[in-house]
């Protein structure tokens, strides 16, 4: 994600989004503490991490799940509290990625 | 045509459309938000249309400060608590934290206002109020922001990768390279190949060194020839003009009005792919822009919000002084 030594205004662009093997990875990696959903001030409620971690990477998104992702405003609040030290805030921005392609879009 | 219907729905719901502003619970938040509005402003009227003493230190006045200042506590306190805490938590409940937190913030604005009365004379609590205006227009701004900027970065980093979800600089990368290594074929081909280069090496070590040694039966197939010291000198590369003489193309620099003298016309895909990483990049460079307006707007609220706690003080500092030597010699 954020690498260090990024220099604003230097002509170096750090990847900040994941790609899908890196988000697949992660998601494989976590351990459904639930810590990220508790430190979540976006979502809502109703969403469990299991339906999460299975909507995320492929398959058909629910509602709830949509919902939940176009709350989400990568404040980044879920990365610091997971134990295991994943990245929630990437794996929101692929879930995203999918719902732009698969909606109404660009 | 029900399927389809709820098929057409359902994609309207589970897609990242732009009429995505209104979340959930707003309607509940505008609605506590508006009752306590309409309260504090009847309440407002009911008074200077029963009171002679409409001002900022009258009892109604003191009251609105009061609350307003209780308001503006708990819609710092409460939040901030909640999310440094670490009790058993349930999913959402930041959420609705967040949703009071607005609330709280916007009455605190409101009450605050009215306890003005329309007198803006004093000047520390003048500052005051324009720091709590500028902090809830920053709160209100910045959830906007966090609307809008997310769609935003979801759009750059759809950029940034391919269908398959990999990284498209990366795939851009590749491509590129194939098209030089592509290109470096074409131009080695001017040169002579291995195969040929040896075959070649050994006829010419055959024709000087024929009498010699002709045997080279010893000599294994990848084993190099050992040149002799007297035939160092002589190289076996083909020289240019072997080259020329048999390569059944030959390299040309074309003029300057040519087509072909347009940069990458010798190297075809290259500029557009070179274009497209250009294009990645730019859309990177914009994701990580975004991220640091989210993240930056957040710390600016937070100043705001210090800076307006300073300004508070101050102005309770300096009407306590004003009143206090009342309410002393009473």
């Amino acid at each position: 994600m954020l690498k260090t030594g990024f220099k604003p205004g230097a002509n170096n662009v750090v990847m900040l989004h994941k790609t899908v093997p890196q988000v697949a990875q992660e998601l494989h990696a976590c351990i459904g503490c639930n810590e990220c959903l508790l430190a979540c001030p976006a979502v809502t409620g109703s969403i469990t991490i299991d339906v999460l971690n299975r909507e995320t990477l492929s398959g058909p998104i629910s509602v709830p799940v949509a919902r939940f992702a176009r709350a989400c405003y990568q404040c980044g609040a879920c990365v610091a509290p997971c134990p295991v030290g994943l990245h929630r805030d990437a794996m929101m921005m692929w879930l995203k990625v999918r719902m732009l392609r698969s909606g109404w879009g660009e | 045509m029900a399927a389809t219907n709820q098929r057409e729905r359902n994609s309207g719901e589970t897609g990242y459309n732009w009429p995505f502003f209104v979340g959930e619970g707003w309607f509940k938040l505008l609605l506590v938000i508006s009752l306590g509005v309409v309260v504090g402003v009847v309440l407002f009227v009911w008074y200077i249309q029963h009171s002679n003493d409409a001002s900022p230190d009258s009892i109604a006045g003191y009251t609105y400060a009061i609350i307003g200042t209780l308001f503006l506590l708990l819609a710092a306190v409460l939040y901030s608590l909640k999310r440094r805490s670490h009790k058993q938590k349930t999913v959402g409940q930041l959420h609705r934290s967040l949703n009071w937190h607005i609330c709280f913030g916007v009455l605190g604005l409101v009450f605050l206002f009215l306890h003005s009365f329309g007198n803006f004379n004093l000047r520390t609590g003048t500052y005051a109020l324009y720091g709590m205006i500028a902090l809830a227009l920053s709160g209100m701004i910045g959830r906007f922001l966090d609307r809008l900027v997310p769609r935003l970065i979801t759009g750059e980093v759809h950029k940034a990768l391919t269908v398959m979800g990999d990284d498209r600089i990366e795939t851009i990368s590749q491509k590129l390279q194939a098209i030089v290594v592509h290109n470096t074929q074409d131009l080695h081909s001017f040169a002579v190949a291995p195969a040929e280069k040896s075959q070649n090496a050994s006829t010419s070590l055959v024709s000087l060194s024929g009498p010699v040694s002709s045997d080279f039966s010893f000599i294994h197939k990848d084993q190099a020839l050992q040149t002799p010291w007297d035939l160092a000198y002589i190289s076996l590369e083909a020289t240019p003009q072997e080259l020329s003489l048999e390569a059944n193309h030959y390299r040309f620099i074309p003029d300057k009005k040519s087509e072909l003298a347009r940069p990458g016309a010798l190297m075809p895909g290259a500029q557009e792919h070179i274009s497209e990483l250009q294009e990645v990049e730019q859309a990177m460079q914009r994701e990580l822009f975004y991220r640091y307006v989210i993240r930056y707007w957040r710390k600016f609220h937070i100043a705001l919000a210090l800076l307006t706690l300073a300004l508070t003080l101050w102005h309770l500092i300096y009407a306590g002084q004003l009143l206090l030597p009342v309410l002393l010699h009473r």
